[in-house]
């Protein structure tokens, strides 16, 4: 394997690695936050405390 | 429930949305330096490409596991005092020694594809290999453990002391070369001495630690906030199914009868 | 809204319980496993970690004890003593002024090509005359396995130019001098 072939690899294998652990981690914190009622509350607002979940 | 309007958002905030942008533009820069702006080595060519991610994967790996150690003395040491009995602590060494053991797979992953070019082998069980293989395995362990069935505090405290136990292993896999005769070169930097290595690949280096710090943080801060909505998650259905149990009971008064 | 239980208090963790089992037996199935992975690690780690070569000097020094034994030996390559014919490579290495003379089989890893590269070798000493940079020798290396140990230098193709003289001081305190090639 040639050394631009192993760099392209490494860099590639490392890019995919961070960016499918990170998806993970983002839509596990999704799907449970969901499941438990929390919805998806706005940022910008002083947070309504209403319990309605806001869905974006 | 007023314990829950802390963690009543995804695990997105202002701040690390800031910070995972902060996190992707650096790591734009970190390829363009790295790959393309950065010279080839004189012996390695292109090979020397792989230090950029190879080095600061370790180096993130190490800070990780110095917080899960940390996080992993403050659960025991104050676990008692706080309200939360220290699950705070018990969530930030999880999530860090999850990070941790991300980047030590990758560090080994890239090692490895560094060491066919370069050594002309994908492997060998020299010192420096053989115990970063086993920190890899040991905090896989850690996080196989934390999944075990047990009361949270207690499950805690198991976890605590195999995180302190794991971390001896990372100043033997970090030393090793300077201890043993290894195949593996040995420091890129250390303190003290003067570094052999080019101003360009250097700061090139550095930056790209920087980067790979931003990333980690970021993944950190998440899955920790992942673990306390798998906490809520948990305590939640347990309600659920003990009320469910109960709200059983009337109709079903033979095997009421029988339980108590 | 109370949701304390309002019989048993077994009861929580015997919900727990139920939900928990099936996981258990999944979970000791991969602590068993990385428990395997642990030990078969360590078992390798000691076989070779502690020692995993022996410089040209020392090897040269344990001859006798070595005597046919398998080992690894490492030196850096003479650029001016590399000659390849049919899969076979000659050349020697030199650590500590002591000098070996190696003869590989196989194809040697593309970074053998650079000048004075610390390279490792396996195999076994073998009886035979054989002319070395530092005088005539009653051994040779056979060796059918090369891994090049770079160093943790690294220096800009830009900047720095591939040559063929010794690293600064490597060779200062050696009685013999090494031809250098300048082509």
């Amino acid at each position: 394997m040639s050394e631009v072939a192993t760099v392209a690899i490494g860099w590639g294998l490392t890019f995919v690695v961070i960016v499918t652990y990170s998806l993970w981690v983002v839509s596990r914190g999704r799907t449970i936050g969901r499941k438990i009622g929390i919805g998806e509350v706005h940022q910008s607002g002083q947070l309504q405390e209403s319990d309605l979940p806001t869905d974006t | 429930m007023p314990e829950r309007t802390d963690d009543s958002k995804m695990t997105a905030t202002p701040l690390t949305r800031v910070l995972g942008i902060l996190g992707i533009a650096a790591s734009v820069v970190m390829a363009v330096l790295g790959l393309f702006i950065s010279p080839p080595d004189v012996v390695q060519g292109e090979a020397v490409r792989m230090l950029y991610l190879h080095v600061p994967s370790i180096w993130i790996a190490y800070g990780s596991f110095v917080l899960t150690s940390i996080s992993s003395l403050l659960f025991l040491a104050r676990s008692k005092r706080r309200e939360d009995s220290g699950r705070h602590y018990d969530r930030l060494a999880g999530s860090a020694a999850e990070v941790g053991v991300v980047f030590t797979g990758l560090t080994l992953i890239t090692g490895m594809l560094w060491g066919k070019v370069t050594w002309g082998t994908y492997w060998q069980w020299d010192a420096r290999l053989t115990t970063t293989v086993l920190l890899f395995v040991t905090y896989l362990g850690y996080l196989a453990l934390r999944r075990l069935p047990a009361d949270p505090v207690v499950r805690g405290r198991r976890a605590a002391v195999m995180a302190l136990i794991s971390f001896i292993n990372v100043p033997i896999v970090h030393y090793s070369v300077d201890w043993w005769r290894t195949l593996h070169q040995k420091a890129s930097l250390s303190v003290g001495r003067r570094p052999e290595i080019t101003g360009e690949m250097y700061w090139t280096l550095l930056y790209s630690a920087l980067t790979v710090t931003i990333v980690g943080a970021w993944l950190i801060i998440h899955r920790y906030r992942v673990i306390r909505l798998e906490e809520i998650r948990d305590e939640e259905n347990l309600k659920m199914l003990i009320s469910s149990r109960h709200q059983e009971k009337p109709t079903d008064s033979t095997a009421a009868g029988e339980v108590s | 809204m109370d949701l304390t239980p309002r019989h048993e208090i077994e009861e929580p963790e015997e919900v727990r319980r139920t939900i928990h089992r099936r996981r258990r037996w999944i979970i000791l199935v991969i602590a068993v496993l990385l428990i395997a992975a642990l030990a078969f690690v360590t078992a390798q780690g000691l076989r070779n970690a502690t020692l995993f070569f022996r410089n040209v000097d020392e090897a040269i020094e344990q001859r006798t004890e070595l005597g046919t034994s398998r080992f690894r030996i490492q030196g850096r390559v003479i650029p001016s003593s590399v000659q390849g014919e049919s899969g076979v490579t000659t050349f020697q290495i030199v650590h500590e002024c002591a000098v070996a003379a190696i003869r590989h089989t196989g194809d040697p890893p593309e970074l053998f090509e650079s000048p004075w590269i610390p390279v490792v070798l396996e195999g076994r000493w073998v009886q035979g005359k054989s002319q070395t940079a530092a005088g005539a020798d009653s051994h040779y290396f056979r060796s059918d396995r090369m891994l090049v140990k770079h160093t943790n230098e690294y220096a800009s193709a830009n900047e720095v130019r591939v040559n063929e003289e010794p690293p600064a001081g490597f060779l200062d305190d050696c009685s013999f001098e090494v031809p250098v090639d300048h082509s």
